[in-house]
């Protein structure tokens, strides 16, 4: 196997952006307590690729904001003509660092977004994702968050990957899954290496098998739903640090009256304002409607409509949920009803 | 205070009302989180101990049909008073158990500085993360330092003996308090924008705040008025946070929900501070102290102040 070494790993992100491609890589906020975000590199900033991220790497797919077109009103020959300024595509970025839970989420967006894995036609996703390089971190340790171990082959998982590196001392071994991968261990950033790959985390697990059926079984037994959403706030925090979900939200905000710009931002179904009509009527007003949305879309809708769950078993929204809630005994509830 | 107090406690609000809200220990990750006991046999898993940050007056005006217990120490009570005293929670749909607080520990922190989930055991003056230990005084939150709510302002039954302990000296882990107070108007701007700039608009912020009752309708995120705009970026997220910390004045009793709940670490606790201090000099008045005090900005009158001009 090839190996690289951790001082190494500057160089590998200078090759990858020498193109003018946006490197993605995981990065200590400053002025915070030990946040970790992925966030565009520049050379010289430090990668840390010890820590998990407390947002998933899908900002760099699917931005928080996206702007779909600009468009203003003009005056011509006594007429009111709209005037639309599209938007340039993006260049695919790199993603470096993302772990397994972060690189086969990608799957589920793509079953949405990118026609090439039978998805609609999305520009914004699709022009980022279709040239994408993933190399990804594998896990040696986890914490108790973790429960990717429960889909698939949990920690050992190479979907979404274009290169999986495995931290072994002073470096990593570099394994490739697709050919842009291979292409990248024979750069002489790379030597190779007698090394065994090491041991990878065994996670927590859940048990999922059954819950797209349950769930629909269980629907209408909202006092179910309320007892397991009894904690939750109704904030945005799960779903947008999720690498799975996905829901945006579209409006046009101008400036001044002639011109504007239309965009989309993340939404999150945990929200009053997700489902309100224009009439006022709200078709989910309490939180464990919400909630039983939020379960329902994950382990059911999704997996029937499209094939993929809707949960890596990232952890991440278990970790940062202010109300401590654990999707995961959510999930072992309804599976005992 | 033992669970010894506490869980009879609770079962004896639990006669007089429909739900306590409480907290029981969280089987993955060790630490308190919030619960809700109905029945006695619930109320057995109830416990106190200091990672009990939660501040769970947030769910009273979400609870407006039943009459709720909740477990309270000192910093939670004025929350609870500032709700009575701003109509919007009854007094007598409420039953406090007051509980001795030994101040909390910041366990956000220390997961995001030692690993999530590190067991967490508050011995001796210490605070022990499996085989890592620090002393107390740096990894209690902020507010306890400066605690001056240790014996709660609203009571209906003290589980155990509620009495004062000394609040260790304020020290400042990360520097940023002195940092920032050292910042000139300028370098706060930059310093304001930077920290915004990674915002997503979550409102996490705004929904573990038991005094941001708009919650449904906030501004932050309304096309109805149009006060900010809707795409996250530095300048609409800063503006969003600004109205609702304005929104706060005279209201916020400094509880660190808000910061507490930010997933990227925007220090917001800075500017509550500041806007704290100020009506604490200006009126003399700090939200929850007590049942009779009238929020400052809540008392204009149009007849007697002049009206709008
Ligand atoms: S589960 Fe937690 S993170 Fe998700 S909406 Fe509820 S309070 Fe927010
Ligand atoms: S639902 Fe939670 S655990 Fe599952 S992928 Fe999303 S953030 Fe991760
Ligand atoms: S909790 Fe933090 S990230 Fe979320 S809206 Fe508030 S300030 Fe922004
Ligand atoms: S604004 Fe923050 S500190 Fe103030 S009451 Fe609300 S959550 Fe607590």
């Amino acid at each position: 196997m090839r190996f690289i070494a951790e001082d190494a790993i500057p160089r590998l992100l200078e090759h990858l952006a020498g193109g003018g491609r946006t490197v993605w890589a995981p990065r200590v906020v400053r002025d915070s307590v030990n946040t970790v975000l992925f966030a565009p590199w520049s050379a010289g900033e430090p990668v840390e690729t010890g820590a998990y991220t407390h947002l998933s790497a899908k900002a760099a797919l699917l931005p928080p904001t996206e702007r779909l077109f600009g468009f203003g009103y003009l005056q011509a020959a006594g007429e009111e003509r709209i005037e639309l300024e599209p938007e340039e595509p993006e260049e695919s970025p790199v993603l470096f660092g993302a772990r397994v839970c972060d690189a086969r989420a990608l799957a589920a967006l793509d079953a949405l977004f990118f026609p090439a894995s039978g998805g609609f036609n999305d520009p914004g996703y699709a022009g980022r994702r279709s040239g994408l390089t993933v190399i990804t971190l594998a896990c040696t340790t986890c914490d108790s968050a973790c429960f990717c171990s429960s889909f698939g082959k949990g920690p050992a998982e190479t979907d979404g990957s274009d290169l999986i590196l495995y931290p072994v001392a002073n470096g990593f071994l570099a394994e490739p899954v697709t050919d842009a991968g291979s292409e990248l261990v024979r750069l002489d950033l790379f030597q190779d290496s007698r090394l065994e790959k090491p041991e990878l985390a065994v996670t927590a697990r859940v048990e999922t098998a059954g819950l797209r059926e349950k769930f629909i079984d269980l629907f209408s037994d909202i006092d179910l739903w309320r007892q397991v959403s009894e904690k939750c706030l109704s904030c945005g925090f799960c779903a947008y640090a999720c690498p799975a979900c996905h829901c945006f939200n579209i409006f046009d905000e101008m400036s001044g009256d002639r011109e504007g710009e239309r965009c989309r931002s993340w939404d999150s179904c945990m929200f009053y304002s997700y489902t309100l009509e224009t009439s006022g009527h709200n078709p989910r007003p309490e939180i464990a409607h919400r909630y039983r949305n939020r379960i329902g879309h994950k382990f059911s809708y999704f997996p029937a409509n499209r094939g993929e769950i809707l949960c890596t078993g990232c952890g991440r929204c278990i970790r940062g949920c202010p109300a401590g809630v654990d999707i995961r005994e959510v999930i072992r509830t309804v599976q005992e009803r | 205070m033992s669970m010894n107090d506490l869980i009879p406690a609770i079962k004896k609000v639990l006669e007089e009302v429909d739900v306590v809200l409480g907290w029981t220990r969280s089987p993955a990750a060790g630490v308190a989180v919030p619960a809700r006991f109905h029945t006695p046999d619930e109320a057995d898993g109830a416990i106190f101990d200091s990672t009990c940050i939660h501040n769970l007056a947030v769910h009273l005006p979400r609870l407006k049909n039943s009459k709720v217990g909740i477990v309270a120490k000192g910093c939670d009570a004025r929350s609870i008073v500032q709700l009575i005293v701003e109509g919007e929670v009854s007094r007598d749909r409420i039953r406090v158990i007051g509980v001795p607080c030994p101040g909390v520990i910041d366990v956000k922190r220390a997961w995001r500085c030692y690993g999530f989930g590190k067991k967490i055991e508050d011995a001796g003056g210490r605070v022990h993360m499996e085989g890592r230990s620090v002393p107390r005084e740096e990894i209690l939150l902020h507010k306890c330092h400066q605690c001056r709510d240790q014996e709660p302002v609203i009571v209906d039954l003290a589980a155990g003996d509620v009495t004062s302990m000394t609040p260790p000296p304020p020290p400042d882990k990360s520097g940023i308090r002195e940092r920032f107070a050292a910042m000139s108007i300028t370098e706060r701007r930059e310093f304001w924008r930077e920290q915004f700039s990674r915002c997503i608009r979550c409102y996490a912020c705004r929904e573990a705040c038991p005094l941001c009752f708009c919650r449904d309708v906030c501004s932050m995120q309304t096309r109805e008025p149009h006060w900010t705009g809707g795409q996250v970026n530095a300048i609409e997220s800063e503006m969003a946070q600004q109205v609702r910390i304005s929104h706060m004045a005279g209201r916020c009793t400094g509880c660190e929900e808000c910061e507490r709940a930010c997933p990227v670490g925007i220090p917001l606790m800075l500017l509550l501070e500041e806007q704290n201090k100020i009506i604490e000099e200006l009126f003399a008045y700090r939200a929850g102290a007590s049942l009779e005090d009238k929020p400052p900005l809540l008392t204009y009158d149009i007849n007697r102040d002049g009206g709008w001009r």
